[in-house]
């Protein structure tokens, strides 16, 4: 599907999505959907993914192991 | 003086002068508005990020230098304004801010990782954080911290 600015598509039955403005590699696009559904950035949704795995407590064992590692010296160049 | 208790160091004191503040909290955990760091000698040089609401809640963060010597992290105005920071120029980190990525144990197969595409920046000097989401990083949510090599037994 190729669209121009001012021209839109729609995803299912009630969502629509209008782009908006075209600069460079920028693209504005409007988004008409229903309240229930988030509209977020991507790397917003996979940072929050990210840090409810994050808030597992971790194994000390494996907190000890990665501080040996941080604090191995750095293998030395040939 | 008020006492916490931690997810990973038991109880400790603290001093209303070590508590920073998240307005936004963190993604995932919007309602988690103030942390402190905790260090400890012998897990150098990882920080803590221990929520003082929810005492099971701590993000094991590596300082961003120590993940990548070069990294620049990009604050745009929106970000400056909220972390309270001088508008117009990047702040530098380690003096301006504290810029930390959040570790990820990972699991079986896939080794720790740190989101080095959303790392914990705060203003050291007013002791407002908040996790940064770059656009356009050429950085990894999950960039593996032992890079190319295997966790092997000790011999």
């Amino acid at each position: 599907m190729k669209r121009r600015a001012g021209e839109s598509f729609t995803i299912g039955d009630e969502i629509e999505v209008e782009v908006l403005e075209v600069a460079g590699s920028r693209v504005k696009l409007g988004i008409v959907a229903p309240e229930s559904i988030a509209i977020v950035r991507k790397e917003a949704r996979v940072t929050r993914e990210e840090n409810i795995t994050a808030a597992r407590p971790m194994d000390p064992e494996a907190i000890a192991a990665l501080v040996h590692h941080l604090w191995r010296p750095a293998k030395t160049q040939p | 003086m008020p006492q916490i208790r931690t997810a990973y160091f038991g109880e400790l004191d603290y001093t209303d002068g070590t508590v920073f503040q998240f307005p936004y909290g963190l993604p995932g955990f919007e309602r988690e508005h103030a942390f402190v760091f905790l260090q400890q000698p012998h897990t150098q040089p990882l920080l803590f990020l221990q929520s003082l609401g929810s005492s099971h809640l701590c993000f094991i963060l590596l300082p961003i230098l120590v993940a990548d010597a070069n990294y620049r992290v990009n604050l745009d105005a929106e970000d400056l304004a909220a972390l309270h920071l001088a508008p117009g120029r990047q702040p530098r980190i380690g003096e301006d801010i504290l810029c930390a990525a959040i570790v990820s144990a990972g699991d079986g197969e896939r080794g720790p990782t740190a989101n080095l595409m959303a790392p914990v920046v705060v203003n050291l000097k007013e002791q407002i954080g908040m996790q940064v989401i770059q656009t356009d990083s050429p950085y990894s949510h999950r960039q593996p911290i032992l890079a190319g090599e295997e966790l092997a037994p000790c011999s």
